[in-house]
């Protein structure tokens, strides 16, 4: 059984595009990266899936249950951690995590105590008086205190210093091996690189790929960079699998999917000064992911 | 129906100030009013102004408001028309704001986004939220109940009324606010986002009073009057035959079921936009 499972699941807000055909299947235990730029549906997606809007046609399950019909009991097992904390002003920080836990029917003070000690938040203040960052670490206890079995995410490091982070990254993979799902919605790469095991692109509501991070390292896209002698045009170096050619003066940088032989052999007769070449981030080769649906929607062609 | 204590208990801390403003200023103002009728008795300016009320002008104007002479030389016929304008007002008010904001406000404030992904139903949100609404409303007709009893029994001089009249004239005023709060809660579900919708709320009361008042002064616009829930409050509490109409009673309760059960249906389906 998967934790999360979507069949066609579409969504749209009258005639605005939500999120079209998506189907997700994230297994138990994995950490599972959603990765778009702004405005792909990554946010609708996980609105759907929580019950605050519903689909205009498909379904899908959590835990087997229905999204739509049984989302009580899904929210039971679920924590939830939006991009934007908009809680309760009022109250201070203590009030919203025993309010939150109560909902659970779970006494939560040891975990919420614990957790605040590790963030260095001060439970005493009021939401209204503390700062961005500050929220967020409220809404990091929020989702985490009634040990829920899956973790949505939705951009959970926007706001959070780098020390931060990383303390609720190890909580993350702590929680994890305690075989807690976690759907991580973001649209930097860099930090899903570090923590996703398999990832899904979404882009203009349609899930364009969903690949095992590894795999996309394995894909031998390369990033080359060649400093030649004299100015150069992009057009510089002609062979296949060289990709998104761009020249800066003297510099020629490129992303090449080819034979490296090939690329070798071509530059063997070039007056070069220095060669770099180095393997890409997920940023880069998702961009080009994105460059190359494109091309092939130019040739009516579908990539998958 | 299932209320969500947790909810409930929190709602009513948040709205606590709130119903605490509102309802001591209306239970003071109450009692003032009252007190006031007993320096007008005494000091005889009734008497002094009775050529100024007989006139036909003066007759039809203070008759718009429920008034007669002899209506408000009695202390409860005081009450019930100075009630109309004071109390009747402000609690309506009270009524249409809370209920207006009690749902709306997490949607506008986004803390929907909270409470929608705890486990809780959306109809044990709307049944745990007009638990809370009813327990401020219920509360507020006590005490209103409470001073009017008292400020009556202490400022009443020589009048002499029915005891039961009064109470009679509270159920109404209970009915009325309760009706109210039906139209407040539902109008605001209908605006998107859960913006608030005080503006139009004032307008609403402001809007009903005055053709409850147009409709009394003129013959010709009576029958319009009954576009406006005051005018199915019977303020006559002086007449011998004064008592609960069925047709009235129905009329508030009718309209507050139909408006709470749309509530339902409407939040049960709606899209939460954060």
């Amino acid at each position: 059984m998967y934790v999360i499972e979507t069949q066609g699941l579409t969504k749209f807000y009258g005639k605005d595009r939500g999120i079209i055909d998506l189907d997700l299947k994230i297994e138990s235990g994995e950490i599972f990266g959603f990765i778009g730029p702004n405005g792909a549906g990554k946010s609708t997606t996980i609105r759907t899936l929580l019950g605050l809007i519903f689909p205009t046609s498909g379904n899908g399950r959590i835990f087997g249950m229905d999204i739509v019909r049984e989302t009580k009991e899904i929210k039971k097992q679920i924590g939830y951690m939006p991009s934007e904390v908009n809680y309760y002003e009022k109250m201070d920080g203590q009030e919203l995590l025993r309010y939150s836990a109560n909902f659970y029917g779970k006494d939560c003070e040891s975990r919420i105590n614990e957790l605040a000690d590790i963030f260095a938040l001060d439970l005493n203040r009021k939401i209204i008086d503390l700062s961005r960052g500050n929220r967020k670490k409220v809404s990091i206890l929020q989702c985490l205190i009634h040990r829920p079995r899956l973790l949505i995410l939705d951009e959970p490091t926007t706001g959070l210093d780098p020390l931060m982070q990383a303390k609720f990254f190890d909580i993350l993979r702590e929680e994890n091996s305690r075989d807690t799902t976690i759907f991580f919605s973001s649209h930097t790469l860099s930090e899903v690189q570090k923590m996703c095991r398999r990832v899904g692109i979404i882009k203009e509501g349609k899930i364009i790929a969903v690949e095992d991070i590894e795999t996309l390292r394995k894909k031998q896209l390369r990033k080359v960079q060649v400093e030649f002698a004299h100015p150069v045009k992009s057009g510089e170096i002609e062979c296949i699998g060289v990709i998104a050619s761009q020249a800066d003066e003297n510099n020629l940088h490129f992303m090449f999917s080819g034979k490296m032989g090939d690329l070798l052999n071509n530059l063997a007769g070039k007056d070069i000064k220095d060669l770099i070449i180095e393997e890409p981030t997920l940023e880069e080769i998702f961009m080009h992911y994105y460059s190359e649906e494109k091309e092939h929607n130019k040739k009516d062609r579908r990539w998958r | 129906m299932a209320i969500n204590t947790n909810l409930y208990f929190k709602e009513l801390k948040r709205y606590r100030n709130f119903f605490l403003a509102w309802s001591i200023s209306i239970s003071v103002l109450i009692v003032m009013e009252l007190a006031f009728y007993n320096i007008f008795m005494k000091e005889d300016m009734v008497k002094q102004m009775t050529t100024f009320f007989e006139n036909p002008f003066m007759k039809n104007l203070i008759a718009a408001f429920g008034m007669s002479l002899d209506v408000i030389t009695n202390a409860l016929g005081y009450y019930a028309a100075r009630n109309a304008i004071y109390i009747v007002l402000l609690g309506t008010f009270f009524s249409i704001l809370l209920a207006g904001k009690i749902l709306a406000r997490e949607e506008h404030e986004k803390t929907a986004e909270f409470l929608l992904t705890k486990p809780v139903t959306r109809l044990e949100i709307v049944w745990s939220k007009l638990a809370a609404f009813f327990t401020y409303l219920l509360l507020l007709s006590v005490m209103i109940l409470l001073a009017g009893s008292i400020g009556l029994e202490i400022f009443k001089g020589e009048s002499v009324y029915r005891l039961s009249a009064f109470f009679v004239h509270s159920f109404y005023f209970f009915l009325l606010i309760l009706t109210f709060g039906a139209i407040g809660l539902f109008l605001s579900l209908l605006i998107k986002r859960g913006r608030p919708i005080t503006n139009i709320s004032i307008g609403i009361v402001f809007g009903g009073y005055l053709i409850d008042v147009l409709s009394k002064a003129t013959q010709s616009a009576s029958k319009f009057g009954y576009i406006s829930p005051f005018k199915f409050v019977d303020s006559g509490v002086l007449r011998p035959d004064y008592g609960l109409e069925w047709w009235r009673v129905l009329y508030f309760l009718g309209i507050s079921l139909v408006l709470i059960t749309l509530t339902f249906v409407i939040y049960k389906k709606k899209d939460i936009l954060i």
